[in-house]
């Protein structure tokens, strides 16, 4: 076989065409695209393609510029990483303040409650304890100077707490009505039966009741009228009764209504 | 003990200290009835700060089926047990005044039967119950229960007497078995707390 004898190089005439060839299609498959308004199979390839290296190229360029900056910026950093250490310390504080005001937030709503409907009351916050525990007192920071004065009653948003039996000029001391020595005139105030209220060095029990009295479990029993207390201040609720046969009077256990283990804020009203 | 640093020697030679040297004067051979080993009186004062402050700050939290810890009974009955009857009663007369203003409405209860038991401490100290280191916190139960027994027969006598006496009674052995109970441990952690033994040398 003879080769056609050409001045031509074909190789490269070749090239030429299929070069023109891909243009073509490119070109068509662009207009295509152009024309029905999407972005053609091309772009979507190349962008694809190039988004890893754009954003690869733009990290480093990130990364180059902040390290460029944090060594600009060097000489200030450790001045405000202290003020914001300090700043940061400064909003726990804050933000502790606020939690705890927000936890006190119901009990000072329902003492503010109690206050405007004991006027003249004296609210007070308790400070201490019996140090023996053998009686059931409290220590509160109100004292003679402040009004307080012995046989005042003290109440909280709950129900009764006690009564003052030592006032000194700042402090008082406060017989919980859960105390053996406690004794408090007390109703039921379902049917107005009447009885005393006397600790137990951890509940009530409210003694002498008549023995025709309908008591029932979670009766309310609340203060008669008497030295310390006006009448209608609640006690607590009837947990148990206990009706013994031939006696003269029925006892009623009543589980108190103030919580006296973690009593805050009190109200003393003056007698 | 370690605080007294004046050592002298005796005749065999021994370093004794001063308080070794005021029980036993020098030729005197008979065994001592009680040797004396005050603690500083400022760590006395601060260990009554503290203690009243803990009591009244957090007795109800420290109750143990109706009774409390008494860290003060218990300061007291060591204070006792390391000076003797005189400032033993003394320091329970302080520390029971201090109960008493406290606590409120208990008169001179606190007063006086603190102080009768540290004066009945430092004469246990006298005593085999100093001896040895489990009698002696048989000795903290019983200085507890005088102490409270004093106390609701002081109240008593003020026209208080105590309501519910049989809960006083649970309260009182419940407090006597806790504080012996802290008293051993205390003398198990720190054996040095007992002060120096009556009759043991």
């Amino acid at each position: 076989m003879v080769p056609i004898f050409t001045y031509r190089d074909e190789r490269k005439l070749f090239a030429v065409i299929g070069a023109v060839i891909v243009a073509a299609l490119i070109a068509l498959v662009q207009i295509d695209a152009a024309k029905s308004g999407k972005p053609s199979i091309i772009a979507i390839a190349v962008t694809s393609t190039a988004v890893f290296a754009q954003s690869a190229v733009a990290r480093t360029g990130n990364l180059a510029r902040g390290l460029g900056q944090t060594l600009g910026d060097a000489p200030h950093l450790i001045d405000d990483n202290a003020r914001l250490r300090a700043r940061i310390s400064e909003l726990q504080r804050e933000n502790d303040r606020f939690r705890e005001t927000l936890a006190q937030a119901p009990e000072l709503r329902a003492i503010a409650i109690a206050s405007a409907n004991e006027p003249g009351s004296i609210e007070a916050t308790t400070v201490g304890f019996d140090p023996e525990n053998v009686s059931r007192t409290i220590v509160i920071d109100r004292g003679t100077s402040a009004g307080v004065k012995r046989d005042d009653g003290v109440i909280n948003a709950e129900g009764v707490v006690g009564r003052v039996i030592d006032a000194t000029p700042a402090t008082s001391t406060v017989l919980l009505i859960s105390d053996g020595a406690s004794k408090v005139p007390a109703v039921v105030q379902r049917g107005r039966w009447w009885g005393i209220a006397t600790g137990t060095d951890g509940r009530v029990r409210m003694q002498y009741v008549s023995q025709d009295a309908k008591l029932k479990l979670g009766d309310v029993v609340v203060t008669g009228a008497g030295r310390s207390f006006r009448a209608g201040l609640k006690i607590g609720t009837i947990a148990k009764i206990v009706h013994p046969e031939g006696a003269l009077y029925q006892t009623a256990l009543v589980e108190p209504a103030v919580a006296f283990g973690r009593i805050s804020r009190v109200l003393v009203v003056p007698h | 003990m370690a605080r007294d640093r004046s050592l002298k020697l005796d005749s065999d030679g021994v370093a004794r200290t001063r308080a070794f040297w005021i029980a036993n004067k020098p030729g005197e051979t008979a065994a001592p009835a009680f040797t004396p080993d005050a603690p500083l009186w400022s760590a006395v004062a601060l260990a009554l700060v503290v203690a009243l402050l803990v009591q009244s700050s957090f007795a109800p939290m420290l109750a143990v089926r109706g009774a409390t810890v008494s860290f003060i009974t218990l300061l007291v009955a060591w204070y006792g047990v390391r000076t003797g009857v005189a400032r033993g009663l003394a320091f329970g007369v302080i520390a029971g005044a201090c109960l008493d203003a406290l606590g409120g409405g208990t008169g001179a209860a606190w007063t006086l039967g603190t102080g009768l038991a540290g004066g009945l401490a430092g004469r246990l100290a006298r005593t085999w119950l100093a001896d040895t280191q489990l009698a002696l916190v048989l000795g903290v139960a019983v200085v507890t229960l005088v102490r409270y027994a004093t106390f609701g027969i002081v109240m008593a006598a003020q026209g208080h007497p105590l309501a519910l006496p049989w809960v006083h009674i649970h309260a009182a052995l419940w407090q006597a078995v806790l504080d012996a109970g802290v008293a051993y441990i205390a003398l198990l952690v720190v054996p040095a707390l007992g002060g120096i033994p009556a009759y043991r040398r």
